[in-house]
């Protein structure tokens, strides 16, 4: 017994597949210059070797390490995270590249002895008794691929830690993540300890077990139904948008 | 030493079927699994707010059994099976799980009396051995796990089973990164020593309170690949590669039998049809009646060669048609009846076969998985099933032949997935056929990359 599927199921996947490669597309978006050019398709390419040697070639030509990373490195990052969100590479994709740029980042930042100023700091963690981390890794990772700063405090993290860590370092944003239903209560604990100190930040929550309907049940709490969310909510509060308009975005149930 | 399988226990894919298995196990109160017939395998969690003290979860596991029970009885079904995957506090404290078994044995117990229904309870305890930042295999927390173990086999609970993570610090790092030497490395070697020792372990605690070592599932690694795979229009993971780590899950979990486990294998197994083809042991299988806790695009066809049909889990609440376990007991009874009304009928065949071709197709991870082609990769890992390196390899080159060897007509993959299936294979050709070179190789290569990999302490190399 076989079929012609053709009439079961519509592969959308497919029939939406852009015309050119992602290289190809990629390629469109460089900066002509080199050797910003050569740099920015080693972050694509995920080749970390080339852009430790792209950059060595631009500090050598008279850049300024620390300027590098705005001007060449974030550049270059926003170019697999636009093809990102709009469908055209993967995931791991941006991983690779993300790692790329994260060395990048660091050898200029040993070259040039001082280091630029994030768009702003994040702390992430994952709920306590719960030791799924790969969500909170890829959110991290994609913030930081983003310019923002992670202050990742790591999974089965103590609500008293959270709790200490947004403290310590004011963040405008904390992420939770959680794959269980009664891990994931610590959210609610965190919320509160917030609010009685006063706090009043979004606390961006997700994860398997995580729904809507549970996180709007406390005040800080704003859904991410998928990690990509995470810096798409931090540049919207750096956007000047609040807890309410938030809600509005991102709560799409 | 564990003897591995380097035969295959159905002589033809053909032979394969649900609700028949090779080797049936029984439960105490009835019910036999792989014995002729399938029986729905309801699994649950419980509200949020029900962990915070040893009454309120007992409480909360009381009432869902009872619901469960009271709907099976009301619309007349024949034999169910629960399962109770254990949230952290249970496992971390034996006696709050041996409560809830107690508890839940008690009940059912009372139904197979008054009624007759034939019932079975699988305990399901957390792999809870971690450290705040690394997985700790070996140690005080791995005495922990044990004691759970014995408590839920102390207090009623027929099978044991467990989703072990043995590995999976390399997986979150290496599928990440499009990495098949490193799949096969966390799934296949890392996860497979884990697994002999954990199941070996399993094995004496079952004979010894006279309870059945049931079976383990890839859920840490394979699941995690399907899960960030997503659905036909994500954009987080190749299909190709899912359904490769996938392939590489099975000698993985085959690890388990060849320690003491006789099955059921657990629900969210989807490795299971190629486990059973290897071993001839009963699995449960989840599909289009596990929406509730998530979507995959093999609905229908992982039913094919199931012995246990379940939800994979659903939080207890109130939904209009009863409480959420109510509900989703219902759906997978009527599920079991329709695939025991075929066999009664002898048409179990061409319902597997309809199953199977209403997914076949949607979707590189179903059309691996079909079961003429699980079948393949079974005795492609049997083919060295002395070897656990080359038995993952073989699975993973197996499941890459079978995709390429896809009629191109009917399985359509995307240029994503298909490159990402080029490059695999790419990576399979470059690897080597020595086992103690890739060992050593993966070991030093992982040790630099990954900083939470502590091979001496979890893994005894």
């Amino acid at each position: 017994m076989d079929i012609d599927p053709s009439k079961i199921l519509v592969r959308y996947n497919v029939a939406k597949e852009k015309a050119q490669t992602p290289e190809e597309l990629a390629a469109e978006l460089y900066p002509s210059a080199e050797p910003a050019r050569t740099i920015c398709a080693a972050i694509f390419d995920g080749e970390e070797d080339d852009v430790i040697e792209g950059l060595e070639k631009a500090i050598e030509g008279g850049a300024d390490p620390i300027a590098l990373i705005d001007d060449v490195l974030m550049v270059g990052m926003k170019i697999t995270t636009d093809l990102y969100d709009q469908g055209v590479i993967f995931l791991p994709n941006v991983m690779m590249s993300a790692d790329a740029m994260l060395e990048g980042i660091e050898f200029c930042k040993e070259q040039g002895g001082s280091a630029p100023k994030p768009k702003g700091t994040i702390v992430c963690h994952v709920a306590e008794g719960d030791v799924h981390d790969i969500g909170k890794t890829i959110v991290a990772a994609l913030l930081r691929a983003a310019g923002f700063e992670v202050v990742d405090l790591g999974r089965d993290c103590p609500v008293d830690e959270v709790i200490a860590a947004v403290k310590k370092e004011s963040p405008m944003m904390v992420t939770g993540t959680a794959l269980m239903t009664t891990t994931m209560y610590a959210f609610k604990e965190v919320n509160d300890r917030l609010l009685e100190s006063g706090i009043k930040i979004p606390f961006q929550c997700g994860g398997g077990a995580v729904n809507q309907d549970f996180v709007t049940q406390y005040e800080l709490g704003v859904y991410g139904e998928e990690a990509a969310d995470a810096p798409k909510m931090a540049e919207a509060i750096l956007a000047g948008k609040g807890l309410a308009q938030l809600k509005e975005t991102f709560h799409k149930h | 030493m564990v003897k591995r399988y380097t035969s295959m226990a159905y002589k033809a894919a053909d032979d394969m079927i649900f609700g028949k298995s090779v080797y049936p196990v029984k439960a105490e109160l009835g019910l036999e699994i792989g014995a002729g017939y399938v029986t729905a395998e309801v699994n649950y969690a419980p509200r949020p707010e029900a962990g915070v003290s040893k009454e309120k979860l007992v409480s909360e596991y009381r009432r869902l059994t009872t619901d469960i029970m009271a709907r099976a009885v009301q619309v007349g079904f024949p034999a169910i099976q629960l399962e109770t995957e254990h949230v952290e506090q249970m496992t971390n404290n034996p006696d709050w799980g041996g409560e809830v078994a107690h508890v839940q044995k008690t009940i059912m117990e009372e139904y197979h009396e008054e009624y007759g229904i034939k019932t079975g309870l699988r305990h399901t305890p957390g792999d809870i051995r971690e450290d705040r930042d690394l997985l700790a295999l070996i140690g005080g927390k791995y005495d922990t796990l044990m004691e759970s173990f014995e408590a839920v086999a102390d207090a009623g609970a027929d099978f044991l089973s467990i989703e072990t993570m043995g590995g999976k610090e390399i997986l979150d790092y290496a599928i990440l990164r499009n990495d098949v030497p490193g799949l096969i490395y966390a799934i296949g070697c890392l996860g497979s020593i884990d697994m002999t020792m954990i199941w070996s372990d399993i094995r004496k605690i079952a004979d010894k309170k006279g309870r059945v070592a049931a079976g383990d599932t890839d859920c840490a690694q394979a699941n995690t690949a399907m899960f960030i795979a997503g659905g036909l229009l994500d954009k987080n993971l190749a299909h190709t590669l899912a359904i490769i780590a996938r392939a590489i899950s099975a000698p993985r979990t085959l690890a388990g039998y060849e320690a003491g486990a006789q099955g059921p294998g657990k629900d969210c197994g989807y490795e299971n049809t190629i486990v059973k083809s290897i071993t001839g042991c009963p699995i449960a299988q989840e599909g289009k009646t596990s929406t509730c806790a998530h979507s995959d695009v093999m609905g229908n066809l992982v039913m094919q060669c199931c012995d246990l049909w379940s939800n994979e889990s659903v939080e207890y609440h109130a939904e209009f048609g009863g409480t959420s376990v109510q509900c989703w007991s219902e759906s997978l009874n009527y599920d079991a009846a329709m695939l025991n009304v075929a066999t009664e009928t002898g048409n179990a065949k061409m319902l597997r076969d309809i199953l199977v071709l209403s997914d076949k197709y949607r979707d590189p991870q179903g059309y691996v998985l079909a079961y003429d082609n699980a079948y393949k990769v079974g005795e492609a890992i049997a083919k060295d099933g002395d070897d656990l390196y080359l038995r993952a390899k073989n699975a993973a080159i197996a499941c890459v032949d079978i995709l390429n060897d896809a009629d191109s007509k009917k399985l359509v993959m995307s240029k994503f997935e298909l490159g990402a299936l080029a490059d695999a294979e790419a990576a399979l050709k470059a690897m080597t056929d020595e086992s103690e070179t890739f060992m050593s190789d993966s070991m030093e290569k992982y040790k630099a990359e990954v900083a939470v990999f502590r091979p001496d302490a979890n893994y005894k190399f």
